[in-house]
């Protein structure tokens, strides 16, 4: 199989978020609907991984288990080794504090902070000396191209911008493991390119699991692999043809 | 740390001012009431706070400055006996019926006979020494300038006490009185204006002064032991002038008056400020739910929260404090009668600092909005 080949052939193949048979359901009045069809899935580190699909699928609320925003119904999930479905929701606050990033489509950014203040709030409440703090955040804003408008207020900022300082602020914690929730459908194309390729860089470079949700076809080829979710159940699994291309490449 | 609580503050200061004004507003008016309590009631103990006496005796029991009895001469004598006292002096307290020389009706005063000599303690700290010796006069009086009017007497006019002639020799300020006004005159005068017969001769209190550094609760301790020269109580200057105000406060009703009015005004102050809280925590509640995702506690931010409802509340009192003051100012020479104690200053402004807590541990609950899975769609 040539998904297998690939997988093989990165240096971080290893399965870092695990999901089995997990079920949730909601209940609206009267009515359970199920949202997740005893679903199993594997996400490796260092690589994009993206759930795409129409709206209503579940894959957010696949996300949220997975990312330990949410308990599952029943089945296990696994992130970095970690039963998540065994721990409180003090224990899930500091697993996500230590280990994983969001971001979402909004970019929720507190309107009285700059960028590089942005950045570094999660980051002091992870109890690193000052010094740390701020060279992190420093260089994560750099990472994302706005070294030169650290000091700029959101309302200063572009929707792009704000976008790329929420990933910088998740990018900061240098997470193993970062979520990311429609994250271009709030912006323009290029924009949105511009996004992608910095949550793809994020998983080459770092070695992160990226796992990003969206119904954006633009981002497809963007992904290092592609999900697709209906009803709850995933339909396919594959390497879309220009991450093949690369990962070729790469190898 | 990232002062998030200070500059989102700063940053969004109009959406905390209607908190910060409530803050404020609660504290600025309990602030005044107490100042106005003090300054009100402060009057019903004035014979008291205007003395330089550190013990009193009179009779036994009497709940208020103003509700004194005749007592007997001996108690002076019992007083003179104790080695810690070193002065004693008598206060004669008469209730008497005033006309003046305008049509101004019957007035109801208190007249205070005290020694008029220059070291006397009654009301040294009221009468400057110049006007304290016009008192010599065989039917002066001295009244404060606030009371002129009711009496409808200038100074060096003569009016009629009890029937007695008298005339005005003066005016002083910080005599005015609760329920009456009060005229300043010698012990021989208020001799003259006492009527009643059964009175003759006897004086209300005998005022006395320790030696330096003895305590005035020990020596009204040891001179309440017997009763040996006739029935009498004494009191340090303290206690007595506490009793006096707290007499009047509860004998009108004031002090529950006060006590519903600091409730109402607490209430009132809680509800704006944690409705505006509220609403600030809400309109962050995205961002508060980010940080939750992020890994922040919800420990964490409640503290934000709770910071911020510090930050209300100390800038609320400071522009209690700053506002008060002004207007303390204003009433002292407007001889509005208004006075504050630091103690009583701290109380209110503890109070205040305690309904910007309460507000903010009210708009801490609305944190639990910030569920970061309610990001995701």
């Amino acid at each position: 199989m040539s998904m297998s080949a690939i997988a093989s052939s990165s240096s971080a193949n290893i399965a870092t978020l695990q999901a089995r048979s997990v079920r949730k359901s909601f209940v609206s009045g009267h009515i359970e609907s199920t949202v997740l069809h005893d679903l199993t899935l594997d996400v490796r580190a260092g690589e994009l991984t993206l759930i795409s699909g129409p709206s209503g699928c579940g894959k957010s609320t696949l996300l949220a288990i997975l990312s330990g925003l949410q308990p599952a119904d029943t089945g296990e999930v696994h992130a970095l080794g970690h039963d998540l479905s065994g721990l409180s929701m003090r224990a899930l606050e500091a697993f996500r504090l230590q280990h994983t990033g969001f971001v979402f489509q909004g970019f929720n950014l507190f309107p009285a902070l700059t960028a590089l203040e942005q950045v570094e709030l999660p980051l002091s409440y992870m109890g690193l000396p000052k010094h740390e703090v701020r060279k992190r955040a420093v260089e994560s804003l750099e990472e994302v191209g706005l070294g030169p408008r650290m000091s700029m207020l959101p309302i200063e900022l572009s929707g792009g911008e704000k976008q790329r300082v929420a990933i910088a602020r998740a990018l900061a914690k240098q997470p193993e493991l970062l979520f990311a929730d429609e994250p271009t459908s709030a912006l323009d194309a290029a924009n949105g390119q511009i996004v992608i390729d910095i949550l793809h860089r994020i998983a080459r470079t770092h070695g992160t699991t990226v796992l990003c949700v969206s119904h954006d076809p633009r981002l497809v080829h963007h992904a290092d692999r592609v999900l697709a979710m209906e009803d709850g159940r995933i339909l396919s699994d594959h390497v879309p043809p220009a991450a093949s291309a690369t990962a070729t490449e790469h190898s | 740390m990232v002062a998030l609580a200070r500059k989102t503050l700063i940053y969004e200061w109009r959406r905390f001012l209607p908190a910060i004004l409530a803050v404020g507003f609660a504290s600025l008016l309990q602030l005044l009431q107490a100042a106005l309590v003090l300054g009100i009631f402060g009057s019903a103990s004035v014979y008291i706070t205007g003395s330089s006496a550190d013990l009193w005796a009179g009779y036994p029991g009497t709940q208020s400055v103003n509700l004194g009895r005749p007592i007997n001469e001996d108690v002076a004598m019992r007083l003179r006996m104790d080695p810690d006292v070193i002065k004693v002096e008598p206060f004669r307290w008469v209730d008497a019926d005033w006309r003046g020389p305008r049509d101004t009706g019957g007035v109801s005063v208190f007249v205070s006979g005290i020694d008029p000599r220059s070291d006397g303690m009654m009301f040294s700290r009221a009468l400057p020494l110049d006007l304290r010796a016009r008192l010599d006069e065989p039917g002066a009086v001295i009244v404060d300038k606030a009371d002129l009017d009711s009496l409808g007497v200038s100074i060096g006019d003569t009016a009629a006490i009890n029937g007695q002639r008298v005339r005005v020799v003066g005016v002083s300020s910080g005599l005015r009185a609760l329920g009456g006004v009060n005229i300043v005159a010698s012990l021989e005068t208020a001799r003259v204006l006492d009527v009643s017969p059964g009175d003759a001769g006897m004086m209300t209190y005998f005022v006395a002064k320790l030696r330096p550094g003895v305590k005035p609760n020990v020596a009204a301790k040891r001179l309440n032991g017997s009763n040996a020269f006739g029935p009498y109580t004494v009191w340090t200057a303290k206690n007595f002038a506490r009793e006096s105000q707290l007499y009047w406060m509860f004998d009108t009703g004031a002090g529950a008056g006060v006590l519903f009015l600091a409730g109402i005004v607490f209430l009132v102050g809680a509800v704006i400020t944690s409705q505006t809280l509220i609403a600030a925590v809400i309109g962050s509640i995205r961002e508060y739910a980010t940080l939750n995702a992020l890994g922040v506690g919800r420990g964490s931010l409640r503290k934000v929260v709770m910071e911020q409802a510090f930050w209300v509340g100390a800038l609320g009192l400071v522009c209690s404090v700053v506002i008060g003051a002004i207007l303390l100012v204003i009433a002292r020479n407007r001889s509005v009668p208004m006075e504050m104690r630091p103690l009583t200053a701290v109380a209110c402004l503890a109070l205040s600092m305690a309904l910007a807590i309460v507000s903010g541990l009210a708009s801490v609950r609305s944190l639990r909005r910030a569920d970061p899975a309610s990001l995701l769609r």
